[in-house]
């Protein structure tokens, strides 16, 4: 139409009129827009619209014909320059719409309509089409409506409906046809069958049985035919239903309809994870889940796909998950998904049990008042394949083959391997989408955390062999990027990193296919001066395993609280220790005195240094004075301490100069986080049909669950199964009440206190002086290997008389430590429970186990006890005028070799301390199991090889060495990858030997450092041999260790310097 | 399983004082009367737990004897409390009270409950119950009771409170043990370790020691360590070597130097419970020794002010010859056998009972300021505190020297004479 010689002003007519054309448009959009009942109010309005889009529109004037009506400007009348377009939609006419010149304008062409004037009233055309059937189907949805509420008068509305789908979809209205026809055949009306078998033959394609002949083309059907089709059966239904019936079928299976889409995705294994995402979106769009409708079952079966796209395909997770987790909820999990292109990676472990542990508590009864302040931190996940596509992308394939190299090799080459994968490029569509993923955190900190498809199973525990890393992610986006993909592929090193893969190979997991997905959670907290940080975090067992009190029972649970971010929680650490909540009986403490309560206060705080982008560890004191008041709810969490005295923090604290202490009271008191735990806790317990360890954060507001995971994965807190077939001679002692789980390794040695003994002691002094003498036998009896089992109460104050006076340092190398409470008269006097030492206990995973002998059906072998030979004037003579109160038996010496195994079993309440060797395997009931408690086997047996070899070159040399000797922990086999090789040397050689000898063994020593190094990964500075020289000189003064040689209790074992 | 032969602290206490009452050659009343406490309450507190079952719980109170004053002594929460250790504890503090010469008797009392079981609101029940038992025969002129193992200054409050609501009045002296601000004194952080250096000031006075030219080495660096190094080198001592417990290593560490420690240097390294960072230490140039090595030291005064049993036959041993004085801050640090060897040593020995009674008297303060409902500055209890200690020691020492007796035995025997004679004065025996 722009011709070519036209001057600029027909270019500027041009575009008004573009305008004009747009303007008509958008007024009809806007028109349309609006929510309308009536079809005739729509089009009255649009024939004034309608001209205005017209060139001459002065001259211009509408008419719309609509079924029987007709609708039309005033002025309107039928001239030759007519434009008319049909409403149409789906090939259905429902009317027109018309436009006239009223006269013919001085500058018409014989055509006087413009080509964009055509498609303007065509597209009006159209969307009046799309409008008028939007209306009726309002119309045909609200007449049902009205029915269902009005059920006399079920007026034949289903008909519209049917006409409607005929019209519009007509591969709807067949299937839904067909749905009629099952369901009259279901219904037990035999006519229907014929129909049914028709449709089967049609829709498949298939022949009829009698007509089947390979040889004949199958009949091509139509659509047309299958209409017909619907028809008829439709007239059936009619006939043997009411109206009212079929309406509410029709109604059924169109709403089902509407979830075909995930249906057929779900359905389609071969569904890429972007299919399965868009699916998710759109069914999302379609209304909330209780307005799509959904038969129970393909619901379910929806639920359960989607559990094992995203999660796994464990049944026992997804028999539980399927209850709680509905399509709708993977809605915003999927917004926040990061995947290569066709994927089909999942979320990985830890995703899957936090996102079902949060949806259990936010569809429970407590949703709206408990856990109303529930959430879980924004978290970006990137799907379990794209550690794969990261390897692919970068041509690092050789890695995957890392898992079956020998362990020294995967550990030296584990730094190289951080350092390739930090090196490398990430995928742009994963590059793309962690930029999202920052964009959509802004500047806060953020942890990228590993979760694997082992990670958190059931049955696999995994804590803690992959990374998780904190970034303060601060700084140009740049820099952020960097940073995160600095992280995660530190976290992907992490699944060639030689521990998980140690793991892996002793648990026969090693072939399985590991993928590694990502989270990336918001670190939860506030800024407190250069520090970022929460309140508070922790971690909260179900079941309590460490109970102060009697009143404490194990289902009560336990929480361990700290300031600032969780890890403190999490890890046991030795000089420090977390706030212990037993949430069932938080009104009982586990430290009663101010003194004690400061005493186990938590000292330092973990938190994410703002300046230098690192997470630190602080003492919480200068924390507290320096940025205390910008940590919102640390009123809640201090107290202020005066002599004997601790007040909760109030309005009035000076976070400068007050002497505050971590105690939490006001938590505790003024909020209701104990109640919230202890709800939780029970309610995750009950629902996940196990019990449950999950981690968790404030920022002082709100509460966020981290982390939900069955119990048994913490470590040492699964109980031994308890064999039934252990011969009562050969138990010493069994329990059955208040058991707690544990471990606790083979023993050497017995440290008896006799009760009746102790309480025959004439003077205090005697009293105090077992208390010394354990003290001593702490520090030279094997460490972990020895029990201490004696009256009363373990370390109490006040009264001697009561128990052993003992400090935590006195008997910090126990394995357990045990009480007896023996009935005096008829009153059996209270135990200890441990407390005066408790956390001291807990964070050193000391067992404590009470001993009732007086009960009935339990054993307290006293003859073994009180009879065998007792080592204490061997090992102490300054203590041996105590041997009749204090008895040190070493088992294996006592009982040819056997070692006293304490198995507990908090499940069953029951614990048994028995004589085995630890070759011995013991029924219990269902299965044989050999109880092994600790892999301890390679350690000791590698250095006592290697302390083997060393004294036979020192024979072959001439350094002056007379005999060698083997002791501690390798000589008792209990050398764990730490453990260092305790030997003696008697030299009798002169200087210059010496020198050389030492020269020699410390060669000797870094070698086997290096070596261990490689094999464990645990490094010992100074090298791994602990070489004791002695001289003759030593034997005859009776030097402490020159007497370990002929000790009569552990002592030390010569070498062969000869290879025999 | 009792057999009557296996230790029982109140036969213990009363041999002691057998001992002693042969000494003064007490008459037979005045022994029978001492040997037993004046009164024994045995009774029950009823409390409803917090799930709603009822229980109870047994409560004590022995009053020894308060011929000299109100009877004074602490309350204890123990599960397998027995009456012959309250008895016990009863007659030490009539002891204790009569050896710094304040007027006040012996008193303890307790009730069997392990805290470890009970919620607070349990605890405060059984204060509650325990006072109501009470109330007719304690207070602040009859008997005055005070914190004691695993009872704080809580348990106090709730007890003075249901005092004061049976008696209708306000009665702040009736216990001990307050915080500052809600009846407790000024001055009770520094009392024992202050109280103790003022009984070393008379020691070095009496023997002729220039405290400008004395060495010291400390046991522990809790409260009572670091008040008495503060003022005994203000009085001009150097204090060279101090050891404290370290809780990483579980394990006790002496820190040396040998120009003199700087308490304020370490302090700012010091935790709350007294444990010097040991690195940081180094790095201040302390030679960091095994812990057993504050003994060894080459100096004129040793202060054990840790934890009792330190000095034993064992360790006494290895005590240097320059060593003229030993005050005793922490409670029993020497064992009988040591003693004997401190004795042969010509070891002047400040005795707990005496060198730590810093603490009963600033109780005995508290207490006081309570009654006239007037509080000192801190100032005027450490002055306070000074004259009475002096004093107290002036005696002790004055009557070891005079009957050549071992101070220890001086302080008991001095104590006990003192009780016996009110009780004759009075007329009761």
């Amino acid at each position: 139409m722009a011709k070519q010689n036209e001057p600029v002003k027909r270019i500027f007519i041009d575009l008004r009129e573009r305008t004009k054309e747009l303007d008509c448009l958008y007024k009809i959009e806007e028109l349309l827009s609006k929510k309308h009942t009536n079809v005739i109010d729509i089009l009255k309005k649009a024939v004034d619209i309608i001209p205005k889009g017209f060139l001459f529109m002065d001259l211009c004037s509408a008419r719309i014909v609509y079924r029987n009506e007709e609708i039309m400007a005033s002025d309107y009348k039928k001239t030759p320059w007519l434009l008319s377009t049909p409403i149409s939609i789906y090939g259905e006419t429902y009317g027109r719409v018309e436009v006239c010149y009223l006269k013919r304008h001085p500058q018409m062409d014989e055509n006087p309509f413009l080509k964009e004037e055509r498609r303007l009233l065509k597209t009006i055309g159209e969307r009046l089409g799309h409008a008028i059937l939007q209306i009726d189907y309002h119309h045909a949805a609200s007449q049902h409506e009205t029915d269902r509420k009005a059920p006399d008068e079920p007026p034949n509305e289903w008909r519209i409906i049917l006409d409607l789908l005929r019209k519009t979809d007509r591969k709807l209205f067949s299937r839904i046809a067909r749905k009629m026809a099952n369901h009259l055949v279901w219904s037990g009306h035999r006519q229907a069958a014929d129909f049914l078998q028709h449709f089967s033959y049609r829709q498949q394609g298939r022949l009829h049985p009698e007509d089947e002949d390979a040889n004949r083309p199958s009949q091509k059907q139509t659509l047309a035919t299958v209409i017909e089709l619907g028809r008829e059966i439709f007239a059936l239904a009619e006939k043997i239903l009411t109206d009212a019936d079929i309406l509410a079928c029709i109604h059924k299976w169109i709403q089902e309809e509407k979830a075909s889409d995930i249906v057929q995705v779900l359905g389609n294994h071969d569904s890429t994870l972007s299919e399965i995402v868009d699916a998710i979106t759109r069914y999302h769009f379609l209304g909330p889940d209780d307005e799509v409708y959904l038969s129970p079952h393909t619901d379910m079966g929806l639920r359960v796909s989607l559990i094992r796209q995203f999660f796994f395909d464990q049944l026992k997770f997804i028999n539980i998950a399927k209850n709680f987790i509905h399509i709708d909820d993977f809605y915003e999990l999927v917004q926040r998904i990061i995947y290569p292109a066709g994927s089909h990676g999942k979320l990985g472990g830890k995703s899957a049990g936090l996102f079902l542990a949060y949806n259990m508590l936010k569809k429970s009864p407590y949703s709206q008042d408990l856990f109303k302040n529930l959430k879980m931190p924004r978290t970006w996940y990137v799907s379990s394949d794209g550690l794969t596509n990261f390897i692919k992308y970068n041509n690092l394939e050789e890695v995957t083959e890392q898992k079956y190299k020998e362990i020294d090799q995967v550990r030296i080459e584990y730094p190289q391997i951080i350092q390739l994968f930090k090196n490398s490029l990430f995928p742009p569509e994963i590059l793309k989408g962690l930029s999202m993923a920052l964009d959509d955190f802004g500047e806060v900190p953020i942890i990228v955390r590993s979760s694997s498809l082992l990670e958190d199973r059931l049955g696999t525990a995994f804590s803690g062999k992959y990374k998780s890393l904190f970034i303060a992610n601060q700084g140009s986006k740049q820099q952020r990027l960097d940073a995160l993909t600095d992280a995660i592929a530190e976290v992907y090193a992490s699944t060639f990193g030689p521990d998980p893969i140690e793991y892996r190979a002793e648990r026969g997991l090693l072939d399985f296919y590991e993928e590694m997905g990502i989270m990336i959670q918001e670190v939860v907290g506030t800024k407190a001066g250069k520090y970022f940080l929460p309140t508070f975090a922790g971690v909260a067992f179900s079941n309590n395993e460490f109970r102060w009190s009697p009143r404490i029972s194990r289902g009560d649970g336990l929480i361990r609280l700290v300031p600032g971010l969780g890890t403190r929680a999490v890890d046991r650490t030795s000089d420090d220790y977390p706030i212990l909540i037993a949430p069932g009986k938080p009104a009982l403490k586990v430290n009663i005195t101010p003194e004690d309560i400061v005493r186990y206060a938590p000292r330092k705080i973990d938190v994410i240094n703002m300046e230098t982008n690192a997470f630190e560890t602080i003492d919480i004191s200068d924390f507290i004075r320096e940025f205390g008041e910008d940590l919102p709810g640390i009123s809640r969490m201090v107290s202020k301490y005066e002599r004997n005295h601790l007040r909760p923090a109030s309005g009035l604290t000076n976070y400068q100069q007050d002497d505050l202490v971590v105690t939490f009271d006001g938590l505790r008191e003024k909020t209701n986080f104990v109640k919230q735990m202890q709800v939780m806790l029970t309610l995750l317990r009950e629902e996940m049909k196990n019990p449950v360890d999950i981690e968790f954060a404030s920022d002082g507001h709100t509460f966020y669950l981290l982390q939900c995971r069955p119990q048994s994965f913490a470590l040492g807190e699964t109980g031994t199964a308890i064999p039934a077939n252990i011969p009562s001679d050969l138990t010493v002692f069994s329990a059955n009440k208040y058991v707690t789980n544990g471990v606790v390794p083979p023993i050497t040695h017995v440290v008896f206190v006799d009760p009746d003994e102790y309480n025959n002691l004439e003077n205090c002094e005697d009293m105090k002086a077992i208390g010394r003498a354990i003290a001593k036998l702490n520090k030279i009896l094997p460490k972990r290997r020895f029990i201490l089992l004696g009256p009363g109460r373990w370390g109490s104050r006040g009264d001697i008389k009561l128990g052993v006076s003992v400090t935590y340092s006195d008997f910090n190398n126990t394995a357990a430590l045990i009480e007896i409470a023996l009935k005096k008269g008829k009153y059996v006097p209270e135990l200890s429970f441990g407390t005066h030492f408790f956390q001291d206990l807990v964070e050193a995973q000391i067992r404590y186990l009470p001993l009732y002998p007086d009960d009935e059906n339990v054993i307290f072998n006293w003859p073994f006890l009180r009879d065998s030979h007792n080592v204490l004037g061997d090992l102490l003579p300054e203590f041996e005028y105590l041997s009749k109160t204090l008895r040190v038996i070493d088992v294996p010496g006592s009982t040819e070799g056997k070692t006293l195994r304490i198995l507990m079993n908090a499940d069953e309440e029951r614990a048994i301390g028995f004589l085995g060797l630890e070759t011995d395997t013991y029924e219990t009931g269902s299965e044989t199991v050999a109880v092994e408690t600790e892999q301890v086997e390679n350690h000791w047996r590698w250095r006592l090889g290697m302390a083997r070899k060393i004294a036979i070159e020192m024979g072959k040399r001439k350094l002056g060495v007379k005999a060698a000797y083997i002791l501690g922990s390798t000589k008792n086999r209990s050398a764990g990858p730490e453990s260092d090789i305790d030997m003696i040397v008697h030299f009798s050689g002169d200087r210059i030997q010496r020198s050389a000898l030492e020269n020699w063994l410390e060669g000797w020593s870094i070698c086997l450092g290096e070596i261990n190094y490689l094999r464990t990964g645990k490094k010992r500075p100074g090298g791994l041999l602990d070489v004791h020289i002695i001289t003759d000189e030593d034997i005859e003064r009776g030097d402490s260790l020159a007497r370990k040689i002929d000790a009569v209790t552990d002592p030390a074992r010569p070498l062969p310097m000869q290879a025999q | 399983m009792a057999t009557g032969k296996n230790f029982n602290p109140f036969v213990m206490a009363q041999a002691q004082f057998d001992k002693v009452a042969e000494y003064l050659d007490l008459d037979e009343a005045t022994r029978q009367l001492l040997r037993e406490p004046l009164r024994e309450f045995h009774f029950s507190i009823p409390v409803r737990m917090d799930d709603g079952t009822m229980k109870v719980f047994r409560g004590f109170r022995v009053q020894h004897n308060d011929a000299l004053g109100p009877n004074k002594g602490g309350i204890r929460f123990h599960p397998q409390e027995t009456i012959d250790t309250v008895k016990a504890l009863s007659m030490w503090m009539t002891w204790k009270c009569a050896v710094v010469n304040i007027p006040l008797g012996g008193g303890k009392g307790g009730v069997i409950c392990d805290p470890h079981n009970l919620s607070d609101h349990e605890q405060e029940q059984i204060c509650r119950g325990w006072v109501r038992q009470m109330a007719k025969n304690v207070g602040p002129i009859n008997d005055v009771p005070a914190p004691d193992v695993m009872t704080s200054a809580q348990h106090m409050l709730w007890m003075l409170d249901e005092f004061e609501t049976i008696h209708g009045a306000k009665y702040p002296g009736f216990i001990t043990g307050k915080p500052v601000g809600m009846g407790g004194s000024l001055g009770r952080t520094e009392a024992t370790g202050y109280g103790l250096i003022f009984t070393v000031r008379e020691a070095m006075k009496e023997l002729g020691i220039d405290p400008a030219q004395t060495l010291v080495s400390v046991q522990g660096f809790g409260n009572v360590a670091q008040y008495a190094i503060r003022l005994i080198t203000q009085l001009g001592g150097k204090v060279i070597c101090v050891s404290c417990w370290d809780q990483e290593d579980q394990c006790s560490y002496a820190f040396r130097r040998i120009d003199g420690i700087n308490i304020d240097e370490l302090l700012k390294i010091t935790d709350r419970f007294g444990g010097i960072d040991k690195t940081k230490a180094a790095e201040l140039d302390y030679e960091i020794l095994p812990g057993d090595a504050w003994i060894e030291q080459d100096v004129d005064i040793l202060l054990p002010c840790a934890m009792e049993n330190q000095i034993n036959s064992e360790t006494a041993t290895k005590i240097k010859d320059r060593v003229k004085i030993i005050g005793e801050g922490a409670n029993g640090p020497t064992t009988p056998d040591a003693d004997r060897i401190i004795e042969e040593k010509g070891i002047f020995v400040i005795p707990d009972f005496l060198a730590n009674a810093g603490g009963v008297t600033c109780s005995y303060f508290e207490q006081v300021q309570c009654n006239m409902n007037y509080f000192w500055e801190k100032d005027e209890v450490l002055s306070r505190l000074d004259t009475k200690m002096t004093s107290a020691f002036i005696a002790v020492s004055e009557l070891a020297k005079k009957h050549k007796i071992y101070m220890r035995d001086a302080a008991y025997v001095i104590a006990i004479n003192r009780v016996a004679q009110a009780c004759k004065d009075r007329g009761w025996v």
